[in-house]
């Protein structure tokens, strides 16, 4: 009798995502790469980024940085700021995921900027890792390498704005030159 | 003396079921109605809709739920089928919400659904508007909204704990869901005033945090209250951007306090708007300056306004409750609403 009745889950089960997604290819140097940092409006996730990015081109003289902004963090990247970051940038930094929806949204983007080829760095906060790694493995890379920060971060200032983006530059060197499964 | 037959009633096989639902995990914790194919042949049959348009869609997920999918969720939530095309215009509204479309229902603040009914489909389907209209007790009041926490659940598959993050949540999270009382209201009806024709059935909707009561009966005029609502309004706790968007569930002896001093809807909108702010100083006494933000920094006494503006958008106000005391709902909306009505069809 059970079979009589209807699964409410079954179309969305049938709707999501089979295939495996495509991580981007492990690079050898970060020299003279154009890196893309996308913040999201979230509050710090912008200066966090200028501190990681100044630290890259001081360890690994890496090329231009390349600000950019995602307006609403909790919806997919938009079809024009994907077409920039595929076309403007040899990497992207992606920042911060600290709620809800824009930490399971940041590590979307990341998936979906890996398949277009563009090697990333997802930055969430430890805090949002169960829905962060929920959303990787809706998109097919259940083992996606995010980086996790502790969290807050909202509430940082000054000296620990450097303090932490400096300790994530360092995460970020490994994480891009080693390829997935060694960072995070 | 009738004689229609009692159809066998088996409750140790009802418990078996409602177990059985359980083990799936398809419930939000209270007990669900089994839904089948026979179920849902009644249902779609109480709409002239197509079981395969797409109602409701989750972008941040890439996730959608049909006419079909919501049949299912509104028969596990316990609506009768006449309350069906009403639980589709909800979606119809929340679809028209930016917030709802995209990651609110994954958020932090774990936000509700505010469902308002408005025309005739009030009186046909029973849906309180009067004395606890905010629950419970009311069947229609107490599963349309609960139809729409399923859809989020099971065909969105955002579940608790997962990629639901809501930090507390917020009590009857999918239980929000009142008539307006126009047979009290000297105003017009919110669906009126969002632009559709008087006598129309209608739903708005839109994503609320929570709401706080002004209770005041002992007011001399209508400006002691409005006072009153401009102090909650103005408080720093839910104030988290430049700009707040806020609703009122004003119960009818406040409205017609307003109304008997020649006051529109728009008049008490526009009152509220200017009275409710803080400065720069006061948000920044707790942690909350925005002279972080473009046009800053702003000098101490600088007054920031909480409304963006005097629209309707920005402050529905809805005629609910009964008129036995002077008690109202500020509503904290999520993000803000669309300021549209959605007829039920």
């Amino acid at each position: 009798m059970v079979g009589l009745i209807i699964d409410p889950t079954a179309s969305a089960r049938g709707a999501t995502t089979a295939s495996t997604a495509q991580s981007a290819p492990p690079l050898e140097s970060l020299a003279g790469l154009r890196v893309g940092l996308l913040e999201n409006t979230k509050r710090n996730a912008a200066a966090i980024l200028d501190v990681i990015g100044a630290s890259l081109q001081r360890s690994d003289q890496v090329g231009e940085l390349i600000p950019m902004t995602k307006e609403n963090f909790a919806l997919p990247l938009p079809d024009d700021l994907l077409e920039r970051l595929t076309t403007e940038c040899d990497v992207v930094l992606i920042g911060v995921g600290d709620c809800g929806s824009c930490s399971a949204s940041a590590v979307a983007d990341g998936i979906m900027l890996e398949a277009r080829g563009i090697p990333t760095a997802v930055i969430c906060t430890e805090a949002f890792e169960v829905t962060a790694t929920a959303m990787a493995g809706l998109k097919g890379r259940p083992d996606f390498p995010y980086l996790r920060t502790p969290h807050p971060i909202a509430n940082l200032e000054g000296q620990q704005i450097a303090d932490r983006g400096t300790e994530l530059a360092a995460a970020i060197r490994s994480h891009l030159l080693a390829g997935e499964g060694k960072a995070a | 003396m009738s004689h229609e037959e009692t159809p066998v009633l088996d409750p140790e096989a009802a418990s078996a079921v409602i177990e059985h639902l359980y083990d799936r995990g398809w419930s939000d914790g209270l007990p669900l109605v089994p839904a089948t194919e026979s179920a849902l042949a009644t249902f779609l049959d109480s709409t002239s809709r197509d079981p395969d348009e797409v109602v409701a869609r989750s972008m941040a997920l890439d996730r959608e739920a049909t006419v079909r999918d919501v049949a299912v969720h509104a028969i596990m939530a316990g609506c009768r089928p006449e309350y069906f095309p009403v639980v589709l215009a909800a979606w119809d509204a929340l679809s028209g919400e930016r917030a709802a479309r995209g990651g609110g229902f994954q958020s932090t603040s774990g936000p509700s659904p505010l469902i308002v009914v408005n025309g005739p489909i009030r009186e046909e389907l029973g849906i309180n508007a009067r004395g606890g209209v905010l629950g419970p007790g009311f069947r229609p009041n107490a599963t349309i909204p609960r139809a729409i926490g399923l859809t989020v659940r099971n065909s969105f598959g955002i579940v608790p704990h997962e990629l639901e993050q809501a930090t507390q949540g917020l009590p009857g999270r999918w239980q929000v869901c009142i008539a307006e009382n126009e047979e009290e209201s000297p105003w017009e009806p919110l669906s009126v005033e969002a632009g559709l024709a008087p006598g129309v059935s209608a739903v708005s909707a839109t994503l609320l945090r929570t709401m706080e009561f002004v209770d005041n009966r002992s007011f001399t005029g209508p400006e002691d209250v409005l006072r009153d609502f401009a102090d909650t309004i103005q408080r720093t706790g839910p104030w988290i951007f430049r700009h707040a968007s806020v609703g009122i569930i004003m119960n009818p002896e406040h409205a017609h306090l307003f109304a008997s001093a020649g006051m529109s809807k728009q008049d008490v909108r526009e009152w509220l708007v200017d009275a409710s702010s803080r400065t720069e100083a006061q948000l920044a006494a707790v942690g909350k300056a925005l002279s972080g933000l473009p046009g800053g920094p702003y000098e101490p006494d600088h007054v920031h306004p909480v409304f963006a503006d005097a629209s309707l958008a920005n402050l529905p106000i809805i005629v609910a409750g009964s008129r036995n005391a002077a008690i109202s709902m500020v509503v904290r909306v999520f993000s803000s609403w669309s300021g549209h009505s959605f007829p039920v069809r």
